[in-house]
């Protein structure tokens, strides 16, 4: 029985991308047929049994509908045995998983919230829907932006990329939230702005707090560690406002921002 | 024209009744009701589905983060979210029974009377195989003292369970007691028909910047490569304490972790927390496990239960 999951992917392309991100090609026909922005992959890092779990990552683009691109930061002891595999090694990943982010209707302005390492599914949306966006992205510093070859995508797709670092070193000096704010005190005429953010939990509550006092929809793409990522550890739950949970791997990772219990974590910061 | 073909070992096993057309489950928690799984691997090619505990009324789980990650292993405090019995006939067995397998009900309560209850509507109900019934759960009707932990409340649960149905009833033992063998004895005792074992061993990870536990709920169970060789050992404890059939899991990735537990004295084996890891770990723990028998000229798994050599 074939499986429309499961796929060995052979390694095409693997290397630094800077700002302590590596991009990584993997040829995988059938995932890059099924993808759609927002969704995610299951790679396992390693064929060994520590670490044992597969890691989660956002498919950033589709190259040449046979191949997907992946962009992840080095953040701890997976992703830094990942660094190691050379082009032309074979990968076990899933995917393409979970509901990716709703079509934005034509007259809308998506407005494309990134923060951290939040960028992967919002640079695969760009590709398909950023002539009408904005991109607001914010980090720490400059050099914890994405990859300036990203950046470069980035502003080549979109409309206007609004800056906002927590030194100034680049754009406006503050957190990515602010220049959301901003922007929504006195959005440019004609636009009917829907936001699309991704990013640490703590922005995506500020976000969605503030899509709320604007009366704007708002589609958060969430992170949460995962076992499986395909529905049945139930180990991703993330608690609803209507009471209970879901996964962020079978619902989400895209949700109605509204629909998220988001507890006490509207603290104003971006995750490095 | 067919030539010398070797004969296909045999692998199908009788269960304490139940037929099995190979020794390979899949472990409570770690396959859903089958669905999710169903447009990965040919579901027709498992020996059954042990599914999700389901108790008596719906349960939304513990608060997040509900996994950690362990050398070889993982914790997982879920909670035992489940959509409730009634749910589960109507909306997930049905699936189920599209495929021809033997499906394995786990079932749980946090009283006697829930497990009696949800034991009571599974029976005599078609396209149910028999019950695994997971008794490591706290009875909050008694102090929260863990039904599986003690011998007088494991007991009374498992002859209750046993008077409420007619399907083959099977008890999931915990492996954090210090004398396995006892329990599995007070099981035979209720009239069980046979033994799971072994459900997570409890533990518990700190992160040292926040001081804070891993898991929302403090501790959790663990499961994964990390727990097989005590898994091994209780398998080995129990099948020399009682005669009943068991089946073994804890950490099974390979056909050879499967073959330690049939060796060790299971029957059967469950595949859990590898089929996170490798989606398709159940078949080709089958295809390794036939594929062994032929190499070692060995006509039926059968022959290898409880066959450990110890001088
Ligand atoms: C749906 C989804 C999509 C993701 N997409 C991307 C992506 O496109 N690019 C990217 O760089 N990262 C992405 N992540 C985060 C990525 O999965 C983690 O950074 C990675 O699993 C870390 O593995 P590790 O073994 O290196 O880190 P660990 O040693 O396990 O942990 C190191 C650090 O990473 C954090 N971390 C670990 N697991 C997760 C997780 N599941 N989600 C968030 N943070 C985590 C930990 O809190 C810790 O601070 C995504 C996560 C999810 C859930
Ligand atoms: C995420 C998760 C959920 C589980 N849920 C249940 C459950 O609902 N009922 C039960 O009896 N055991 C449950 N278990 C235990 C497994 O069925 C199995 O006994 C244990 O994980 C050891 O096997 P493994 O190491 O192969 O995973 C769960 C395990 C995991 C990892
Ligand atoms: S990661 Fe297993 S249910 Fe989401």
């Amino acid at each position: 029985m074939p499986s429309n999951k499961l796929h060995r992917a052979k390694v095409l392309l693997h290397r630094p991308a800077g700002r302590g991100y590596y991009r990584l090609v993997l040829l995988a026909p059938g995932l890059a047929a099924a993808a759609a922005p927002g969704h995610f992959v299951m790679l396992r890092v390693s064929a060994n049994l520590d670490p044992l779990l597969a890691r989660p990552f956002g498919i950033s683009s589709v190259i040449a509908k046979r191949s997907i691109e992946l962009y992840y930061r080095v953040a701890g002891r997976g992703t830094t045995l990942l660094t190691a595999v050379e082009p032309g090694r074979t990968l076990d990943l899933l995917g393409p998983l979970g509901n990716g982010f709703p079509v934005p209707d034509r007259a809308a302005t998506p407005l494309l919230v990134a923060g951290g390492s939040g960028f992967p599914p919002l640079l695969y949306f760009s590709s398909r829907y950023g002539k009408q966006a904005r991109l607001f992205v914010g980090s720490r510093d400059k050099e914890c932006l994405p990859p300036a070859a990203v950046m470069k995508d980035l502003r080549s797709r979109t409309k206007a990329v609004h800056y906002a670092t927590e030194d100034g070193s680049r754009g406006a000096c503050g957190f990515v939230t602010d220049t959301l704010a901003a922007y929504l005190a006195r959005p440019a005429a004609g636009e009917s702005p829907v936001i699309y953010a991704c990013g640490p939990n703590a922005m995506l509550a500020s976000v969605s707090r503030l899509a709320a006092e604007h009366s704007i929809p708002c589609y958060v793409s969430l992170e949460e560690r995962m076992a499986c990522g395909l529905g049945v550890c139930m180990g991703c739950s993330v608690s609803m406002k209507s009471g209970g949970y879901k996964r962020v791997c079978k619902e989400g990772p895209v949700f109605d921002s509204r629909e998220i219990d988001w507890g006490g974590k509207t603290i104003l910061q971006v995750g490095r | 024209m067919p030539s010398k073909k070797k004969t296909k070992p045999d692998l199908s096993v009788d269960f304490a009744g139940i037929r099995l057309k190979n020794p390979v489950l899949t472990a409570s928690g770690t396959f859903g009701y089958g669905e999710e799984f169903a447009d990965i691997i040919d579901l027709n090619r498992l020996g059954g589905v042990i599914v999700k505990g389901i108790s008596l009324k719906p349960i939304t789980g513990n608060p997040p983060p509900r996994i950690w990650e362990t050398p070889s292993g993982m914790l997982n405090a879920i909670g035992l979210e489940n959509p409730g019995v009634d749910v589960f006939l109507r909306d997930k067995l049905p699936f189920l029974r599209n495929y021809d397998i033997a499906v394995l009900v786990n079932i749980f309560g946090y009283c006697l009377e829930d497990y009696v209850g949800v034991a009571e509507r599974l029976d005599g109900v078609p396209g149910v195989s028999g019950l695994e019934v997971n008794i490591s759960c706290p009875n909050v009707k008694a102090g929260g003292i863990v039904f599986g932990t003690d011998l007088k409340a494991a007991f009374e649960l498992l002859s209750a369970v046993r008077k409420a149905t007619r399907l083959p009833v099977i008890a999931k033992l915990s492996p954090n007691v210090t004398d396995i063998t006892a329990f599995a004895r007070t099981a035979r005792d209720a009239g069980c028909d046979g033994l799971s074992l072994i459900n997570t061993l409890l533990g518990m990870a700190i992160d040292i910047r926040s001081r804070r536990p891993r898991l929302a709920n403090c501790t959790g169970g663990l499961s994964g490569p990390a727990i097989r060789p005590v898994a091994v050992r209780m398998v080995w404890q129990a099948a020399k304490a009682v005669d009943l059939p068991l089946i073994g899991m804890g950490g099974i990735m390979t056909h050879e972790d499967a073959l330690e537990f049939i060796l060790a004295g299971a029957s059967a084996v469950a595949v859990g927390t590898a089929n996170f890891v490798n989606p398709r770990a159940t078949l080709d723990i089958i295809g390794g496990m036939e594929a062994f028998l032929v190499q070692e000229g060995i006509g039926s798994v059968r022959e290898l239960v409880g066959k450990v050599c110890v001088a």
